[in-house]
């Protein structure tokens, strides 16, 4: 995980006699503080590396016949002529009053922050609406493979697995578009309907896309699943629970299920990185309005500010889902806190 | 030993079997197939503009008369050469990253380990993306990207690795032989983590191809009219609704080269992780 580093001396901070908190809030604590040192750390990186790309963003955004002075005036005005630390320096300050800068070239004059939060529920909406299409298929499929390993179902759920994982989700899209939309009409090709106008209507019409980025994530939710089950299943309390009279059902839910879900819950955390990128694409697919496509447009029209904001932005969704992860972690096994 | 577990050690060897025909097929055909066929990847044909699938055209042709079969020979030869440079690329530096990281601790391991950890926390397609945006489009800069994508898994494994292995009794003695570390990492340590590096280095084959026809597809990638899996899938695109099949065949194809590797990496890991193959009995 990306945040041992600042765990291995925060605990030590912490653990001083003044700092008295209970293990688990005082590990939550020092993970939230860990994630905003690298969300911090990362966005100077972006900086830097966006400072080194080539190209010049004042000709992209005035054009490669722009006269000399149009080109100083830009870079006095957006600042272009500091200092690179100046100009991060001042970007953090920025940022840390939600405010990204305009953009330069995409949506040219509109504030980034602007953009980016009326495009942030569409990409939630659709991320959450496949991530919850693949727990639901991977809890049935893995649970299916594992209690009947070795049997038909398990050769067929492990089999639509590996599949799964063997087809980019990308032309699964086109296959479903094919099927579903252009052959049985049953969905729309393109569009979006805002969950806030329709929800029946928004479920609906981002059901292929949602399908087409939780498909490769249920097959590895699966796997994982069915391995961690299985694991589970050999323990001894096991034995020794169904030796107490505890029935099946009991013990499956109870001890094997529960243990079984740490490392499903830490894989699901680790695949949202997946979902986020497959949602870069599946969004310019299906014509849905946004991140993923507006850091396309963006990277197409070289609008570096917003490119910039559009990484920020999905690294600090993944360290809030791995923040969220841990959480859900410690909750279902409290010996990690200590 | 009971025989559902050797039933199923054999069925699971039959994958790495399957896995292993599927990805030597694709290789021979993509190294030798494009020769065989009757139509050069640039020949166009203006009187069969796409045409469905035939016996002439098996995977039909595109918007200007080419032969879709031909130009997935000679596009995946493009997807594998970008990957499998990228991937050798990620795993050499990779390996020495961690292998050293773990080896010599303290401040290397911190730096480099931080830089690998928060490369591995942005999502891999956004960051391809960002970097195809700093590096500028062009194929060795997609071969670079991908290679940063993988780098951080490849070290990750060479740093575990490593750690469990650098105070067994011959390292040591290596040590006291007065070998330089670098030597020591080479020669003694990394070959004891062949296998998982093997594996994964299958399935970042398969990544790679991925990643390359996601960027070449939207664009950011191989640009056309240079044939890669991608980009010949991004031109069916644009006629998907009048002519599926380039689109469908060339994303089959893919399909097809990914569930070999993908089958690879999996019968390699269960054939020699003793773990797993201890989990598979029940």
């Amino acid at each position: 995980m990306s945040l041992s580093a600042v765990d291995r001396f925060l605990p030590a901070v912490f653990s001083g006699r003044r700092w008295a908190l209970p293990p688990t809030l005082r590990y939550v604590f020092g993970r939230i503080l860990g994630a905003l040192l690298v969300l911090l750390i990362g966005a100077f990186i972006v900086f830097l590396t966006m400072k080194a790309a080539p190209g010049d963003p004042s000709l992209s955004a005035l054009g490669e016949q722009a006269p000399p002075e149009a080109i100083a005036a830009f870079r006095l005005q957006h600042g272009l002529d500091q200092p690179v630390i100046t100009q991060f320096a001042s970007w953090l300050g920025q940022i840390a009053h939600g405010d990204f800068g305009n953009s330069l070239v995409v949506a040219s004059g509109r504030p980034i922050s602007n953009l980016i939060l009326s495009r942030l529920p569409t990409t939630a909406f659709v991320g959450l609406y496949a991530l919850t299409i693949a727990v639901l298929s991977s809890l049935v499929l893995g649970t299916v493979a594992a209690v009947w390993r070795g049997k038909m179902a398990d050769m067929v759920a492990t089999s639509i697995a590996v599949l799964g994982i063997s087809m980019p989700d990308f032309f699964l899209a086109y296959m479903l578009i094919l099927g579903l939309a252009l052959g049985l009409g049953l969905f729309p090709s393109y569009g979006f309907v805002a969950p806030g106008d329709s929800l029946l209507g928004a479920l609906h019409a981002s059901f292929l896309p949602a399908l087409a980025i939780a498909a490769p994530m249920a097959a590895v939710f699966a796997r994982t699943l069915r391995a961690a089950l299985l694991e589970v299943i050999r323990q001894p309390y096991v034995t020794t629970a169904r030796s107490f009279g505890l029935s099946r059902a009991f013990t499956f839910l109870h001890f094997i299920f529960r243990n079984a879900l740490i490392p499903y819950v830490t894989i699901v955390g680790l695949q949202v990185r997946y979902v986020l990128g497959g949602v870069v694409v599946i969004e310019r697919i299906f014509g849905i309005p946004g991140i993923g496509s507006l850091m396309v447009d963006a990277a197409f029209g070289r609008d570096y500010p917003l490119v910039q904001a559009c990484m920020v932005t999905f690294l600090a969704i993944v360290l809030l889902v791995n923040l969220l992860v841990d959480i859900a972690c410690t909750g279902l096994d409290p010996r990690r806190s200590r | 030993m009971n025989s559902k577990f050797q039933i199923g050690a054999i069925l699971r060897n039959r994958l790495a079997l399957a896995g292993l025909a599927i990805t030597v097929v694709v290789i021979l055909a993509i190294t030798l197939g494009a020769a065989l066929m009757p139509h050069s990847e640039e020949d166009m044909d203006f009187v069969n503009l796409l045409m469905p699938p035939s016996l002439e055209h098996p995977f039909g042709t595109d918007a200007f008369g080419r032969d879709v079969l031909t130009r997935v020979l000679i596009g995946g030869r493009m997807s594998l050469m970008i990957s499998l440079s990228a991937i050798a690329l990620a795993s050499v530096v990779g390996t020495m990253m961690g292998s050293l990281s773990a080896y010599h601790g303290g401040w290397t391991d911190a730096v480099l380990m931080r830089f690998s950890d928060l490369l591995f926390a942005f999502p891999s397609f956004v960051l391809a993306l960002f970097l195809m945006v700093v590096l500028g489009f062009g194929t060795p800069n997609i071969i670079l990207a991908i290679a940063l994508v993988y780098l951080p898994i490849f070290a990750r494994i060479a740093r575990n690795m490593t750690m469990l292995i650098k105070e067994e009794p011959y390292v040591q003695a290596a040590r006291l032989m007065g070998r330089r570390p670098l030597s020591i990492i080479v020669g003694e340590i990394i070959p004891n983590f062949s296998a998982p590096l093997l594996v994964q280095a299958s399935i970042g084959v398969a990544f790679g191809i991925i990643l390359e026809a996601g960027l070449s597809f939207i664009g950011l990638g191989v640009q056309p009219p240079t044939p890669s899996l991608g980009s010949i899938m991004a031109d069916g695109r644009e006629y998907f609704s009048r002519g599926p099949w380039v689109l469908t065949f060339s994303g089959l194809a893919i399909s097809f080269a990914l569930l070999g590797l993908n089958l690879l990496g999996d019968g390699i890991r269960d054939l020699t992780d003793p773990r797993l193959r201890e989990r598979a009995a029940p």
